[in-house]
């Protein structure tokens, strides 16, 4: 907030990012005629959205979530279910699939916002898992195992010119609006308040602050923006199935927010286009791509514990969190607050 | 000031009490911690409360600011009761609070961690933050933070992470976000701890001057200079039991004090 004025001034900033995501990167990928490179520029772009709005409610509000992909898998079903079941247009789907993502991370963060952070952590593991199992079993409504197949591409009220350079714009300007949006969040007086809350929540509740709501209002923010990815995704893919879902997913969208730094927004952007455009890059060298990717993430936790561009170093906040869950102090009841 | 509080009872002296505790008595399981403690603090008092460790100072502390409920007994504030509020709902009543070990926000901002007392005291919700602040409301956390930055001699540090403020300054940062939640009772917990006499000093007249302007505070301290010096009226506690109870000259003469507290003390 009151940061010393940087060098560059923002408009000018946000004009060449523009410049580059809407005109530069399209007209490349077109000139170079890649289909696959444009499915790889717009997947990285939904992983933009599911790296900072997780950044929002683990690095700016400190919350540990581990079943982000959940919420991510909730938004894509939901907007697959209702493209190919009720032929609803995008303008429709997107929205809801946030919706649906966010109300549903309301509802598990009613009964669990209580918890110590670590506990969190875990009964968030546990509602990922479940959403899995509940989009893998739940046959007749979700195919199970099958997935989801012929889910209509992106259209725009109707017009589907159904071309790869279509469906990255739109994604695109959905992604941009969303990093707006979450970065307003962030860069503002409420922002202010997660961090407190992150900081020291006993301390934040002293102060007035009603912290028990904002942890609640931030996760169902959060999981809204993973449900609107999700919608992206299922529209550009055209197939979804439950393993895309899975907890591994969650922890390689973690692994975006901490290699960037948590609580840092451009951090989360880069951590997402570094782990999604990496393992494509290193496509040459086989299987040893997962071990490079495993090694730059272990370095990178070594050497610069607040990742690239953090506020706050991923192992102080665990070392904090964890510490939190042994303490007794004010806590009554082991685990709780 | 408020309707409310001129609701309030008074006192023999005919102040108008802002803070009762009535009997109030806290057990952790199986240990007596506070013991049927009464006593007030009337509106613009400067009111010590001593005793030696574990007398039930902080527990006290901890039941006025809602982290804790009493076990028997009730704490009225402002005219109303504070039975079953949690702390946040006490600090918007008009309570703010340090705490005895510092509780600063290390990675953020001086500046940002006044304003999140402000923030209480305006409130900002998310719909306001996406509408890129919410104008009125911004403005007024911001003007509130500068000022009580001002008031506190910090305003040079505004943009400094509060991890790399000097010990003492982060005695005023404390105080600052308390009372950039514009309170009605301000309560610190040992705010002297640490400081050396002339950082005491200082710290005294500080206090003498909040409460001069209209302020009431209620401090916890060990330090006897700090509170005989300043307080307009002492609080003794003695293992959970209120020993005494009177202005700073009568206390230090009380024999029950003195063979509790400043016998075995200094």
């Amino acid at each position: 907030m009151n940061a010393p004025k940087p060098a560059v001034p923002p408009v000018v900033l946000k004009a060449a990012l523009a410049i580059f995501v809407f005109i530069l990167v399209p007209a490349v990928l077109s000139w170079i005629g890649g289909g696959y490179l444009f499915q790889v520029a717009t997947t990285a772009l939904i992983f933009i959205i599911l790296a900072a709005s997780l950044n929002l409610v683990t690095g700016t509000a400190g919350l540990l979530s581990l079943g982000h992909a959940g919420f991510y898998g909730i938004g894509a079903y939901t907007a697959a279910l209702l493209s190919t079941r009720f032929g609803l247009p995008c303008v429709v789907t997107l929205p809801l699939a946030g919706v649906a993502a966010g109300a549903i991370g309301v509802l598990v963060a009613l009964p669990t916002m209580r918890l110590i952070s670590i506990y969190f952590a875990v009964a968030t593991l546990g509602v990922g898992e479940m959403i899995y199992v509940i989009l893998l079993n739940w046959t007749g409504f979700t195919h199970g195992p099958m997935g989801i197949r012929g889910i209509p591409p992106i259209d725009l009220l109707g017009w589907r010119p159904g071309i790869p350079l279509f469906d990255y714009l739109v994604v695109a300007a959905v992604t941009a609006f969303s990093v707006w949006a979450l970065s307003r969040l962030m860069h503002s007086y409420y922002g202010n308040a997660l961090r407190a809350v992150r900081e020291d929540d006993q301390c934040a509740d002293a102060m007035g602050l009603n912290v028990v709501r904002l942890k609640i209002e931030t996760f169902g923010i959060s999981c809204f923006f993973a449900g609107v990815a999700g919608g992206l995704y299922c529209h550009t893919a055209g197939f979804i199935s439950p393993d895309q879902f899975r907890f591994s997913e969650s922890i390689n969208i973690l692994a975006m927010v901490v290699v960037g730094g948590l609580g840092s927004l451009p951090g989360a952007v880069i951590g997402a286009l570094l782990l999604i455009i990496l393992p494509e890059a290193l496509r040459g060298f086989g299987d040893f791509r997962m071990v490079a990717i495993g090694s730059i993430m272990f370095l990178s936790i070594l050497l610069r514990p607040r990742g690239l561009l953090g506020e706050v170093s991923a192992l102080d906040l665990m070392r904090r969190q964890f510490g939190e869950a042994w303490k007794g102090g004010a806590a009554t009841r082991v685990g709780w607050r | 000031m408020t309707p409310a509080q001129a609701r309030g009872p008074t006192d023999a002296r005919g102040d108008q009490r802002l803070l009762e505790i009535s009997g109030v008595t806290r057990v952790f399981s199986g240990l007596t911690a506070l013991k049927a403690v009464t006593t007030h603090v009337a509106a613009n008092e400067l009111v010590g409360l001593i005793g030696p460790n574990g007398a039930g100072k902080t527990t006290l502390f901890n039941l006025i600011s809602g982290f804790i409920a009493p076990t028997e007994g009730e704490i009225r504030f402002d005219g109303r009761s504070l039975s079953g509020m949690k702390p946040h709902r006490i600090a918007r009543l008009g309570i703010g609070r340090t705490f005895q070990n510092l509780r600063i926000l290390p990675n953020m901002t001086v500046f940002d961690n006044v304003s999140i007392g402000a923030l209480a005291a305006f409130g900002q919700t998310p719909w306001q933050a996406l509408a890129g602040g919410g104008g009125a409301v911004s403005r007024g956390i911001s003007e509130l933070t500068r000022d009580v930055l001002d008031q506190v001699a910090l305003s040079d540090a505004a943009g400094v992470l509060a991890a790399n403020l000097s010990y003492g300054r982060r005695k005023y940062l404390e105080i600052a976000r308390a009372l950039a939640t514009r309170p009605k009772l301000l309560i610190l917990d040992e705010p002297a701890a640490g400081l050396n006499d002339t950082e005491t000093g200082e710290l005294a007249s500080f206090i003498a001057g909040l409460v001069r302007k209209g302020m009431t505070v209620l401090l916890v301290e060990h330090r006897m200079s700090l509170v005989m010096s300043i307080c307009q009226r002492v609080i003794v506690l003695a293992s959970g039991v209120k020993i005494a109870d009177a202005d700073p000259a009568t206390v230090q003469r009380d024999p029950a004090v003195l063979e509790s507290y400043l016998g075995t003390g200094e």
